[in-house]
């Protein structure tokens, strides 16, 4: 192969070699500049406390078939940007972190805005309610100048990136597992596009890599160094989002977590931190109020998460009064209000048009 | 020597004339069939050969040519044995060549026996002949459309006696033994609670309106559905003799009166193929599930379970009533006028989202998918049922089928004033004429129709469902918001985002 110059696609070439996680990668780069990094381990001049002899034999044979062009075609082409230790553009709360990330891959806009971070998690596996959770606090972040990091992943990721960019305020970061360019999960396409267009997609995957398991927890170390508080939306016991909250306590970041209902599988995690004397979010002012923004500092909108009941007519009242927040049947709605099943099913269909219910053809839930 | 004699052939569920003419001559000794006899009937050669022998007659030593006509039509199946023989016995001069013009259709046993073949009803409408000899089993079914021409024969020598001796034949009604005693139709009384479906059912019954049942495992779905069909009024004449008609072409059993009176309940198994739902099969369209089921109901259960294309291909029949096959050898067009109930799941676990569900949001969407959009429109009433509770199970029994289905009936009876059997079959004009809306449910569903919740076709529907609300409640002329607010409660939609949780 040709020599590569290009600091960018040698990065790329690196970060892509087998078994180059983030710790050894920064060794690499502390040791030489992304270039002579490439010479050396053609030349087999790597030290082995970077690594043994036999992976350094493997990765000059990996690079005997890297296409120079194609990576750089593949960067010029997905308009990714390559940050790394050293480099001026390297932010600096990832190279002094104390897992550092060597590199880091973005697509979208630059990472240099100055206002508050703030991450929210929160299972792939959400309920409806948690997720228009996400999607409130994500708007009303995003509008008060926060800008709200996420992992884009399915569930209480997607809905906190979907507000923050309603807002068309501050712009929202994802930080994902694969490269940049690999869309994953495929069902967030859209929702991928729009960030790249509006926020950053930002990874220490290089462009084209599989987002492998191994990938998601580093991924999730990068969501709590980012940010500087983390808010659990739904969490089960032991999930993802736990390994996020034990990077941020590691970090001193604060954590706060949504209360959910006792008898929500999807919020067990979040109620014992809760639980373990972690802060409650009620409403977007509980995390303005811990990031400590005055009020001067935030626009317009009031809460997002405790919205102002509308008035309900009154013929309403009996069969929403039988309504839960939480899917209720049909049958228990006829059940506690006593109406005929007939009334209760037009009674309903009205509070469906009034937005006030939601409606599934199956159950029906406060909206 | 020419005989001829008259019969059928099966095409689908009706029946075709064929003239069987029967040529005896001198020649090398020899028996061939002309005129596109598939394989069954090409077998008649040997059968009615041996039942001819058998039947103490003798078999002519000379040429024998069988041509059916006309030659352009594929006939199927053994029904054509016993014209064939009595054409071949009156080619021979064995039986007298004057006197009546017959007309026959049966299968012939070796013995000489002649044994019943499936379509009974639509052969014998089809027959044209002033004296129509069926199979004994036969008989009584063949009656209903061809009346006192008909002559039971048990055997070839019966026709042979009656013919040449003037024999009395075999007595018609001896084959109607006395009905057993109808059998019971699951009661509404033994399903407890369930108040929102057992309004749903009601109104699917009353109205024609198909339907969707969507609950957890052993909730009483199927117990539900199977409740349906006692719920609806018996057969009309004209509905017995269709519906009969298609079970006698598909080979079903039939009562010993010969004629369906109830409606039927068919409940295919999910692994249901094109051609058994729709109707089909090589050669000739044999009916399928859904003519099965004509003038009943059609349960379809785990409907996630069918293949999608099986269930897409019902759209056209649901809309029609009927459902058209086409084969290479031609298309048959077949009753359809179902009741489509559907049973599912809310996901594949069946918990639907709730605590102890195992489904991953993915599975639950692609679950969901798997009833398409368009089907779903056509589904008027979706009823979640749930598991009942402890209270309901020990309670008092709920109302029986019986008085549900006095209601039932004033409904449809309202429905027949309007021209059509059931208000789901309400449309164009008569829609406007018998279901206006008052100016506020007229609101209610310009609303509805702006903000993209409800199709074109998703509106008569409403519009038919709440005219059946209206019927069962007082059955006042125009239709009040409140109908129309439950008809659109009721429609189905795909059973995703509230359950998820």
């Amino acid at each position: 192969m040709v020599e590569i110059t290009n600091p960018s696609v040698a990065v790329c070439v690196l970060a892509g070699l087998e078994g180059m996680g983030p710790r050894r990668l920064h060794r690499v780069l502390q040791a030489y500049d992304p270039a002579t990094a490439l010479a050396a381990i053609r030349d087999g001049t790597i030290p082995s406390f970077v690594a043994a002899s036999e992976l350094s034999n493997i990765w000059a044979g990996e690079l005997c078939e890297v296409d120079e062009l194609a990576v750089a075609r593949q960067l010029r082409d997905n308009k990714i940007v390559v940050t790394y230790v050293g480099h001026r553009d390297h932010p600096a709360l990832l190279s002094e972190d104390i897992d550092p990330a060597p590199v880091l891959f973005r697509r979208g806009k630059a990472l240099g805005f100055e206002g508050p971070k703030v991450a929210i998690i929160g299972t792939r596996r959400s309920s409806g309610l948690g997720r228009e959770v996400a999607r409130e606090l994500g708007f009303g972040l995003a509008q008060a100048g926060v800008s709200v990091v996420s992992g884009l992943a399915l569930g209480v990721d997607g809905a906190a990136h979907q507000g923050a960019l309603a807002a068309q305020a501050a712009p929202p970061v994802a930080v994902v597992g694969g490269g940049p360019d690999v869309v994953y999960p495929k069902r967030h396409a859209d929702l991928w596009q729009d960030m790249v267009a509006s926020g950053t997609v930002a990874s220490e995957a290089p462009p084209g890599a599989a987002p492998v398991a191994w990938r998601f927890p580093a991924r999730n170390r990068l969501i709590a160094a980012f940010s500087d508080l983390v808010v659990v939306v739904e969490s089960r016991a032991a999930g993802g989002s736990m390994l996020t909250i034990n990077e941020a306590i590691r970090r001193g970041r604060d954590v706060m977590a949504v209360p959910g209902s006792v008898r929500n599988p999807a919020a067990v995690g979040t109620n014992q931190l809760i639980a373990e004397g972690c802060a409650p979010v009620m409403s977007v002012e509980d995390v303005l109020v811990a990031l400590g923004l005055t009020e001067a500092q935030r626009s317009g909108r009031r809460s997002a998460v405790a919205s102002p009941a509308p008035t309900v007519p009154s013929h309403l009242v009996v069969v929403l009064d039988a309504i839960d927040d939480g899917p209720t049947s049909i049958e228990r709605v006829v059940d506690r209000s006593g109406e005929s099943v007939v009334s209760v099913l037009s009674r309903i269909d009205e509070l469906v048009a009034l937005d006030l219910v939601v409606h599934d053809g199956i159950r029906v839930r406060r909206a | 020597m020419l005989a001829t004699i008259s019969s059928s052939t099966l095409s689908g569920v009706d029946g075709r004339s064929v003239r069987v003419e029967v040529h005896v001559t001198d020649g090398l000794p020899g028996f061939t069939i002309v005129g596109l006899p598939d394989t069954s009937c090409r077998e008649a050669r040997d059968r009615v050969r041996a039942a001819l022998v058998s039947s103490g007659a003798s078999w002519p030593l000379k040429r024998i040519t069988v041509n059916l006509a006309p030659g352009g039509v594929l006939k199927t199946g053994s029904g054509l044995d016993l014209p064939i023989a009595l054409g071949v016995l009156v080619a021979s001069g064995q039986l007298p060549a004057e006197g009546p013009c017959l007309g026959a259709f049966g299968e012939l046993g070796l013995d000489g026996s002649v044994r019943p073949v499936p379509g009974a009803l639509s052969l014998a409408d089809a027959l044209h002949a002033e004296l129509v000899l069926v199979p004994a089993v036969d008989a009584p079914v063949a009656q209903l459309v061809a009346g006192d021409r008909v002559r039971a024969v048990e055997c070839l020598s019966d026709a042979a006696n009656a013919l040449v001796n003037g024999e009395p034949w075999p007595s018609v009604d001896a084959h109607c033994v006395a009905a057993p005693p109808p059998e019971l139709e699951p009661d509404l009384a033994d399903v407890r609670g369930q108040q929102a479906a057992r309004v749903a059912l009601e109104f699917a019954a009353a109205g024609g309106h198909h339907m969707l049942l969507v609950g957890p495992p052993g909730s009483g779905k199927t117990m539900l559905a199977r409740r349906l069909v006692g719920l609806l009024p018996p057969l009309r004449a004209e509905e017995a003799l269709e519906v009969t008609r298609v079970h006698s072409a598909a080979g079903l059993p039939l009562p010993p009166g010969g004629l369906l009176d109830r409606p039927p309940f068919r409940s295919p198994h999910h692994s249901a193929s094109m051609a058994s739902l729709v109707g089909g099969g090589s050669g000739h369209a044999r009916p399928g599930e859904i003519s099965r089921a004509t003038c009943g109901v059609l349960f379809l259960d785990e409907l996630g379970e069918f293949a999608p294309s099986v269930l897409d291909a019902l759209r056209q029949p649901l809309e029609e009533g009927v459902v058209r096959v086409a084969r290479s050898g031609g298309t048959t067009v077949q009753p359809a006028h179902v009741l489509l109930v559907a049973a599912m799941n809310p996901c594949p676990c069946g918990m639907g989202g709730r605590t102890g569900c195992r489904c991953p949001p993915a599975a639950r969407a692609r679950y969901a998918r798997r009833v398409s959009g368009p089907l779903l429109d056509r589904l008027d009433v979706m009823v979640h049922v749930d598991r009942p509770l402890a209270s309901d199970l020990l309670g008092q029994a709920g109302e029986s089928s019986a008085v549900v289905a006095a209601r039932v009936a004033e409904v449809r009876e309202l429905a027949r004033g309007r021209g059509v059997r059931c208000n789901a079959e309400l449309e164009g004009e008569a829609l406007d004429r018998y279901a206006p809306l008052s100016t506020q449910a007229q609101q209610i569903l310009e609303t509805a129709l702006t903000s993209g919740r409800l199709s074109g076709r998703g509106l008569r529907r409403v519009r038919c469902v709440a005219r059946t609300i209206r019927d069962l409640d007082d059955g006042g002329r125009e239709l009040r918001p409140d109908d129309v607010r439950c008809a659109l409660s009721l429609r189905a939609r795909p059973p995703l985002e509230v359950s998820d949780g």
